[in-house]
Parts: C-alpha cells; sequence; structure tokens
C-alpha cells in the first residue's frame, strides 16, 4: 500500500502550471470576510424531481384543485400523513408521507420550501412565454440544458463556469491553504468550475490516494519519474489537460490525507444509501475543516432516478426516503459538529414535472420547481415565494399540461445563498449576470 | 437471416462506391503502395478502429493496408451475446449482468470483428439503454447488444427501426405501453421516447451546417431542431406498441415483459389524429401504429441535421474529440450520400472516418501532429487497451467490469440516457473533450491504480489477468523494452519527455521483471498514454 513516507513533494516551483495546485498551507491571505467557517451543500436531484408531489398545499381550495388534476399521481390519506403550517401566516402545507424526517425539522425550522423556482432570464409572465415576447433560457425542458442553467445560472447555456465556481473564484483566498474550495462527491460537474479555481472529486469512502509506492529507492525514483512527467510538454494538448487533474488529484491527496489522518469517526449514523454516504464523507470533510486550512466550501452531491414518466409513486417511494432520512442525517451531524450554524444544505434539480400525468402514471418534463433548503442559519418552517395556481393552461402555465412558468429565478435562489456565504453584494452580478433583471435580490430565507 | 441479407447488400453498395473512388483521399493511395504500411501507420489504424494493439504485428493490415482490412473487418464474422434468463434459479428477478458483462470483454479482446464492435460501442453510447431506469434485468441487453452489433455496418434508418422497436429501449424511455391520451383519466401520451430520440440520437437541439456548425437565425441565434409541439406530434406518432407475446400467446393490450423480438402494436392504444412533424412530413389521420412509426422514423431521418450531427458523435467516439469542420463536412457528406445515393450508409460513414486525410495525417511521421488532435480512451476502451497489450485474459468469473465502473463506465449502468460523458464537454480551457467529463481528481487516481494493479499484481480479480512476458523478455536490453512499449502502446510516436521518464524509472532497478514492471508503469499512467491521437 501506499506510504506517506515515499511521498516526494513536488513543490510550486517545479510546476509549471497556473491549474496546477501547490503544496501546503500558504501563509493567511488578506482577509475580506469574517474568520468564521461557512460552507454550502448542494445536492442535486437529477432527472427533474415532480415536487408537485414533494410538498403540496394543504388548504381545501388547493387540495381540491390538486386532487382534480394529478389523475394516477394524486396523493391522499395516508400518503400525506406530514402536515405543517407555514410560519407567515399559518398556511397548512403536507409533505408526502416518504417525507416525514423533512416535514420534522421544516416544524424545528431547520427546513424552509423556496416555491416555483427554475431557470429564467427576466420575470416572465404566461402571455409573455406563448407570444415569445421575453428573452427566454435556451432549450427548456430538455434535462442536459437545464441541468447546466441550474449548475450555471446562466440561461443562454453557454457558460464554462459554473455559478458555484465563480463563487470559489471570489472566496478561495479566505482559505488559508491551496485545497480547493469546491469538493464534488459525485464526480465532476460544471456547478463547480471556476476561472481561477478548479474542482476536486472524492468518491465517499475512497482516497485519491496511489497504490503501490513505498520507501524504496527503486519505488522512489519511480514516483519522481512519474510525477516529473507530469510537468512535461508532450505536444499533446489533451494530455497536459489530463496531467493538470492527475497533478491536482496528487496535491489534493496528500492535504485530505494529512487532515483526515488526524480525525475520528462521526458519532452520527448515516444511512447506507448511495445519498447517505455521499453527505456522510462532506460531513467528515467539514470536520476536519481546521486541519484542510478551510474558512469557505462547497459541497456538491448527487442523487439519480427521478425522471419518471412512468410508474412515478412506485418510484418516489424509494427516493424520497433515501432524500429525507440522508439530509436528516447530515443535519444531526452538523449538530454534532457545532456548524449547525455555519452549514446551509439546498436542492437542485433539473426542471420539475408535468402536473398533468402521462398514460404510464408517471409525468412528463417541466420548469420551475420546489426546492428544499436546511440548516440552523434557515430562517425555517416557511414557504418562500409563492405556488402557482393549479390550473392547466392557467396563469402559471406555459400551456396546457401544468408546466409551471418559475416565479422565482435560479439567480435569485442562488444568489440568496452566497450573500450569506459572503459574496458581497458588489460582486453578486459577477456570479449571477442577470441578477439585476429581477426585483428582489434576497429571497430573505437566510438570516 | 435478414440481418445478413441486408448486410450483404449493404455491402455490394459500398464496393460500388469503391468503384466510384471518389471518395479515397490521395493520401490513401500513396500508403497502399507496393511497400507494406509501416507499424507507425498501422497499429494508429488500430487505435483507432480496434480494441487496441497487442505485441504480435499486425501483419495483414500491413500487407493489405487500411481498404482492404476494412473490407476484412466487414466480413468478419459476428460477435454475439447469449440470452439471459428472465428469472434467476431462485423465481427472481436475474438481473445479474455479470456474464454480459464478461461476454463484452471478451468478444472484444479476442473477437475478429473489432471494428464491429467499436462501432457498435459508440452506438450505444448514442442509443443509450441502462440497468439505472428500470430496465433491471440481465434478459434485457444481449438483444439489444446483438441489434448494435448486427446493425453497425448497415443503414441508420434500419439503426433507428431496430432500437426504436427493441423491449429495453421501450422499458428504458417508456415508449413500450404508452397510449394515447385518455380524457377521461386526464392523461396524455407520455414524451419521454419522442424527446430523446430527437435530442440524443438523431437531431440535437439546435440546426446544424454540414459542417456541424450552427443554423443561425437573422439574429444570429441558433434555430432549434424541433418545438414543444413536436415533441407531442412524435410521441403521439410512436404510441400503441407493447412487449413482443410470449410464444404461443396471443397480444392482447399490454403483454407482459419480454425482452426478445421486436415490440408489437396495439391500434386499440394508438394516436391516430394527423401529426405535423416537420415541414413537408406531416402523418394524416387514421393509419396505423405502424405506419406512424415508420414515417415518424423517415421524417427524422432526413432532417438535415441528421447527417453531421451522429457524424460528429461518430468522428468523436473512434479518432478526435475536435474535428475540423471540413472533417465533419466530409464525413456528413458521406452520410448523406455514399456516392450512389444511398443515405445513412455506415460503411461508407466509418471508412469515411478512418480514411479521412485529419484522421490519417498522425500515420505520417514527417508531418508535425496537431496538438489538439485525438481524444481520452474513456475507461472500458483503457482497461481493453491494457488487455490487449499486456496480454490479458478474462474468464467466466472475471469482474472486469467493475475496474471501467471505479473510472466512472460500469458497462450498461449509464448514470441516465445521457451516457457517461456528453459529446460537448469541454475541458475549463475551452477544448472539446467528451471523455474528460469523467476524468477526476478521483478516476484519475484509480487508473494509474489499475496500471498498478496489472502490473505489480498481475490481475485485477482472479478471472482478469495480466502476462507481462513479452515485455520481461525484452527487457534483458532496455532500450530494445523501450521500443516495444512504443510499438504497441505508442504506435511508435512516444515523446522525448516519456521516453526519459521511464529511463528514469528504470535506471533504478536492475531486474529485467523490475525494468519491465518500472517502464510499463510510466508508460500506461502517463497523460500521453492516456489520448489517443
Amino acid at each position: 500500500m501506499f506510504s506517506r513516507r515515499g511521498f516526494i513533494k513536488i513543490g510550486a516551483a517545479s510546476v509549471g502550471s497556473l491549474a496546477l495546485r501547490p503544496f501546503g498551507l500558504l501563509p493567511a491571505l488578506a482577509q475580506s470576510g469574517s474568520a468564521e467557517y461557512r460552507a454550502l451543500v448542494c445536492v442535486f436531484l437529477f432527472g427533474g424531481n415532480d415536487s408537485n408531489n414533494m410538498v403540496i398545499p394543504f388548504d381545501d381550495v388547493n387540495y381540491k384543485a390538486y386532487s382534480s388534476l394529478r389523475g394516477n399521481l394524486v396523493l391522499s390519506g395516508a400518503d400525506l400523513t406530514n402536515p405543517v403550517y407555514a410560519a407567515t401566516g399559518g398556511a397548512p402545507y403536507v409533505f408526502h408521507s416518504d417525507l416525514s424526517e423533512l416535514a420534522s425539522m421544516f416544524s424545528n425550522k431547520d427546513l424552509a420550501v423556496v416555491a416555483n423556482v427554475g431557470s429564467l432570464v427576466q420575470p416572465t409572465t404566461r402571455a409573455q412565454y406563448l407570444g415569445q415576447a421575453t428573452p427566454l433560457p435556451v432549450n427548456l425542458f430538455s434535462h442536459s440544458d437545464q441541468q447546466v442553467q441550474w449548475q450555471t445560472s446562466i440561461p443562454a447555456g453557454n457558460s464554462p463556469t459554473g455559478w458555484a465556481g465563480r463563487a470559489a473564484d471570489l472566496v478561495a483566498g479566505q482559505n488559508l491553504s491551496q485545497f480547493p474550495t469546491f469538493l464534488s462527491v459525485a464526480g465532476n460537474s460544471l456547478m463547480g468550475t471556476g476561472t481561477t479555481t478548479q474542482p476536486v472529486a472524492l468518491n465517499p469512502g475512497q482516497t485519491l490516494d496511489l497504490a503501490g509506492f513505498n520507501s524504496s529507492s527503486a519505488s522512489q525514483a519511480r514516483r519522481a519519474a512519474f510525477q516529473n512527467l507530469l510537468t512535461l510538454n508532450t505536444g499533446v494538448k489533451l494530455a497536459q489537460s489530463a496531467n493538470n487533474i492527475m497533478a491536482d488529484s496528487i496535491a489534493d491527496a496528500q492535504a485530505l490525507d494529512n487532515a483526515l489522518s488526524k480525525s475520528s469517526p462521526l458519532v452520527t449514523q448515516f444511512p447506507k444509501t448511495s445519498l447517505g454516504a455521499q453527505l456522510a464523507q462532506v460531513a467528515q470533510i467539514i470536520k476536519v475543516r481546521d486541519g484542510l486550512g478551510m474558512r469557505r466550501q462547497i459541497f456538491f452531491c448527487a442523487l439519480g432516478g427521478f425522471d419518471t414518466h412512468t410508474g412515478e409513486i412506485l418510484a418516489h417511494k424509494t427516493l424520497y426516503p433515501q432524500l429525507s432520512q440522508a439530509l436528516a442525517a447530515f443535519n444531526n451531524a452538523m449538530t454534532e459538529l457545532g456548524t449547525q450554524n455555519e452549514v446551509t444544505t439546498f436542492t437542485e434539480s433539473d426542471f420539475s414535472r408535468t402536473f398533468q400525468a402521462t398514460s404510464g402514471d408517471g409525468s412528463d418534463h417541466a420548469w420551475g420547481s420546489h426546492h428544499l433548503v436546511m440548516g440552523g442559519a434557515i430562517r425555517g418552517g416557511d414557504i418562500y415565494g409563492k405556488f402557482p395556481a393549479f390550473q392547466l393552461g392557467g396563469p402559471d402555465d406555459a400551456d396546457t399540461r401544468g408546466r409551471w412558468i418559475p416565479t422565482i429565478s435560479v439567480d435569485q435562489y442562488g444568489a440568496t445563498l452566497c450573500s450569506w456565504f459572503g459574496i458581497d453584494d458588489s460582486q453578486l452580478l459577477n456570479v449571477f449576470p442577470n441578477l439585476a433583471n429581477f426585483g428582489s435580490k434576497n429571497l430573505g430565507f437566510l438570516g | 437471416m435478414f440481418a445478413y441479407v441486408a448486410h450483404h447488400m449493404r455491402f455490394r453498395t459500398f464496393l460500388a462506391t469503391f468503384a466510384a473512388a471518389a471518395l479515397l483521399p490521395s493520401f490513401c493511395f500513396a500508403q497502399s503502395s507496393p511497400e507494406q504500411l509501416p507499424i507507425r501507420a498501422a497499429n494508429r489504424i488500430l487505435e483507432q478502429g480496434t480494441w487496441g494493439p497487442t505485441p504480435t504485428p499486425p501483419t495483414i493490415l500491413q500487407e493489405k493496408g487500411l481498404q482492404a482490412w476494412f473490407v476484412e473487418q466487414v466480413r468478419a464474422p459476428i460477435s454475439t451475446y447469449l440470452d439471459q434468463p428472465l428469472l434467476g434459479a431462485d423465481g427472481k428477478n436475474n438481473n445479474n449482468l455479470q456474464p454480459v458483462q464478461v461476454a463484452f470483454f471478451q468478444n472484444a479482446l479476442n473477437g475478429p470483428d473489432q471494428l464491429r464492435q467499436r462501432v457498435a460501442f459508440a452506438l450505444s453510447e448514442i442509443w443509450v439503454v441502462s440497468e439505472t431506469g428500470g430496465v433491471n434485468y440481465a434478459a434485457a441487453f444481449p438483444p439489444l447488444f446483438n441489434i448494435f452489433q448486427n446493425d453497425a455496418f448497415t443503414n441508420y434508418e434500419q439503426i433507428m427501426r431496430d432500437v426504436t422497436l427493441n423491449p429495453a429501449m421501450g422499458r428504458f424511455l417508456n415508449m413500450v405501453n404508452n397510449d394515447k391520451a385518455d380524457p377521461a383519466r386526464g392523461t396524455s401520451a407520455n414524451e419521454n421516447y419522442g424527446r430523446e430520440i430527437m435530442q440524443l440520437f438523431t437531431l440535437g437541439l439546435t440546426q446544424l451546417n454540414m459542417d456541424g456548425s450552427p443554423v443561425l437565425d437573422g439574429t444570429g441565434k441558433p434555430v432549434p431542431t424541433y418545438t414543444p409541439n413536436t415533441v407531442t406530434a412524435v410521441s403521439e406518432a410512436f404510441t400503441g406498441w407493447t412487449y413482443p407475446p410470449q410464444p404461443g400467446t396471443v397480444t392482447r393490450g399490454h403483454n407482459p415483459l419480454n425482452y426478445i423480438g421486436a415490440m408489437v402494436p396495439v391500434q386499440a392504444n394508438h394516436d391516430t389524429s394527423a401529426k405535423d412533424l416537420f415541414p413537408g412530413f406531416t402523418l394524416p389521420a387514421n393509419q396505423s401504429a405502424e405506419q406512424d412509426l415508420d414515417g415518424a422514423i423517415h421524417a427524422l431521418f432526413m432532417q438535415p441535421s441528421l447527417p453531421p450531427f451522429i457524424s460528429k458523435q461518430l468522428i468523436q467516439h473512434l479518432t478526435t474529440s475536435n474535428p475540423s469542420p471540413a472533417y465533419i463536412q466530409r464525413v456528413a457528406s458521406v452520410f448523406a450520400n455514399n456516392g450512389s445515393g444511398v443515405r445513412g450508409d455506415m460503411q461508407s460513414v466509418i471508412y469515411a472516418i478512418l480514411s479521412d486525410p485529419e484522421a490519417r495525417a498522425g500515420d505520417n511521421p514527417w508531418l508535425s501532429p496537431s496538438p489538439g488532435y485525438g481524444h481520452m480512451s474513456e475507461p472500458v476502451l483503457f482497461i481493453l487497451n491494457l488487455l490487449r497489450g499486456l496480454g490479458g485474459a478474462v474468464s467466466s468469473t472475471s469482474t472486469v467490469a467493475n475496474a471501467a465502473g471505479s473510472l466512472g463506465q460500469q458497462l450498461f449502468y449509464a448514470p441516465s440516457v445521457f451516457s457517461f460523458f456528453s459529446p460537448q464537454y469541454r475541458t475549463p480551457d475551452g477544448s472539446p473533450a467528451p471523455e474528460f467529463q469523467i476524468y477526476s481528481t478521483q478516476s484519475a487516481a484509480s487508473r494509474a491504480n489499475l496500471v498498478n494493479a496489472a502490473i505489480y499484481n498481475g490481475r485485477f480479480d482472479a478471472g482478469t489477468t495480466f502476462n507481462l512476458s513479452s515485455y520481461i523478455a525484452a527487457a534483458s536490453q532496455p532500450a530494445a523494452l523501450v521500443d516495444l512499449i512504443n510499438t504497441v502502446f505508442f504506435h511508435e510516436a512516444m515523446s522525448d519527455s516519456t521516453r526519459a521518464a521511464i529511463n528514469q524509472a528504470m535506471s533504478a532497478v536492475t531486474a529485467p521483471s523490475d525494468k519491465a514492471k518500472a517502464a510499463l508503469y510510466i508508460a500506461l499512467t502517463s497523460g500521453e498514454y492516456q489520448i489517443i491521437h
């Protein structure tokens, strides 16, 4: 196995490219923000979560409209055992019965719902949409495009950077090391690609260590040859790109090993699911934030399977418990670490789904979606924004199947998170260039 | 039987194309002079058109040249996949894909139809079906992959039709048992297949010129290939199909799950309204499910964006991530018309990709290579390159698929219909590089660790082993060893930097086996080796 003693350091001076990360802790740079820790944790629900059945207005008028229109997707009776009441106004809502942990956190004010969020260029009405009277996001209802727009907050769809990557560019200087601000436990994601910073990807429960090296001189010579080669130009452009990623991996492996070796496991037990393992890994890294020299971090997790064109009721019965239980465990872990007020978790997803069902008891691609924000800093127990009018072809419908036109943009959602995270108002427009098109720059769900 | 006839017919079409000779770049004729193809050129062709060179020199390719080799590859016996039982011995769903994964790797390691398999695999990454989308039966995949194998050198319209009616695709994208709208139940036909066959399998989102550039409107904005209304109309055209009936049974409404054979129509569940698909392509009212399906597939097949959209992806899978507009245009033009008036002729398209001057430029050691050329070997290809180059063996108990899985490409388990990586993915510096979407700090380390396992442990698992004897035999003369590695893994184009690093690692050990292992570790973990160029 790999031995740290056999590790040969390559100093910053020997690394030829700016994209490569040097090793070790750097002296604290000039601090523009406070020294406290803050982290954002994104849980991306791939495939397009039908949030119409995640949380439902439970007053008589809305629930009646809901049940008359959702066909075979309607939830009733035993499906709806988690009623909650909005802190503002006291209106009743109900969570899907497999989201009981989320309902409890809502009642405990650790969680809030942001209603009808989606990609927009500017505020858009049904008449404007149908008349093509305002600029619209490109390729609405397409998975890949809408995922990208949620991750970049660029509705024109041509961004080389993600909004979290641009935010990371701005806050990276507050960290005490060169360890990446953005860490994904779900592979590469455009969301964390910045102009000057690049993400690190780490699979849950794994390391970035290179196997097969020891302290013998032969092994060290081979390691030195391997690492030297990373810095040399072989005349193949993509080879340099691959070398940069490998060099980052080596640098990040050492930083993670150093920090994690001094740590003990979390007491909080996470569910043995994909999302549970991802959030457990995130919590473990937050635990060693001081060892890593981190004051600002953004994490990326993912849960797939939400593209429920058929068999949606059954699919939610496995997806929603996984989501609810993993988020609850993470919330408990943050309490264990004393970071409950320093870490804010939020969901993203491609889009929500048609209110009208398909013939196979599912739903098709739609647009605006309800989202979850969680953590001690959240002004929880409330609904932010407005649920759409449940009326096919009604004022909030893009067509006739209940594709709700968003009333909150991804820019506003992200800007609210980033303001709390420590991005100055003057810099928010660098992260969210279209934010000026919207009236409110802060949705108020974070203190 | 039908596949064989169609295959034979297409082959004649292809030969007719050769007779015209218009397709063959002059460079090709220069190469097929009486002198044999240099090993550099031959192994480069094998990197692009097979699962990788082996230490045995490719004498047939060297002696006969690309054109004759291509014809032999088209004629080679087709590797197949055995059907798997729907239920296991315990009576429960059989979702054990290990035998099918092993068949894939064994076919790739040893099968004579190497180019066909590469094309079939590329098709499987365009027409994606994944176990993770409800297709949790091992029985689903052999018939689908046999279609890719059988159809790889037929016509793209035949591929469209055969995969559309494949039950695994039907289940994955919900075309099976997709019934017309029912006002009483408040339902409409589901749009999953209608949308994705356009976005991913045929046209893409933006209309394309033949060189792959977007068609722009008067204000400079890209013109979409379809509207939400097109999605609805195409979805309605595909309604009314169910699983093939079990032998001895009659189709009634929704047949039970069956992955063997093609889906069958149920007219009562088909939407018979008129459908407006594209300008010049409407489906009249009261057509049968078969008529509407044929009409919709033909309408998609005839759209002008299809040749550049599919040609560029096939180029990216076989030769380079960033083809020039001219290269795309040359291949797309052959896709649109193979010279004999046939659109979608896959033999001509694949030959156009491999024989193009841009693909062949790197064969010539005196031409300075374009630094932006090439593509990263995706995990499945990387592992097969290792197996073929390092005397690998895959037994029936092998778990070799997990090796690719550890790099983000678990065969048959793509995360979604968007496959393992997007053809649009770019590196942070803006270079098109689809395979880099799954090359991260994590998978970079894992890739090096697989090389370590192959070389220093001699195996990935008990059923996946490597044999370094030809390299160890060469290692008594280190220069000969480096030459062998250079030939098998770098088509004799290894950079001086990589050669120096290999020598640095070798100089610290004395035994030939240690020298061979150190040299191979450096060579196969190098960035240069990860990029097929």
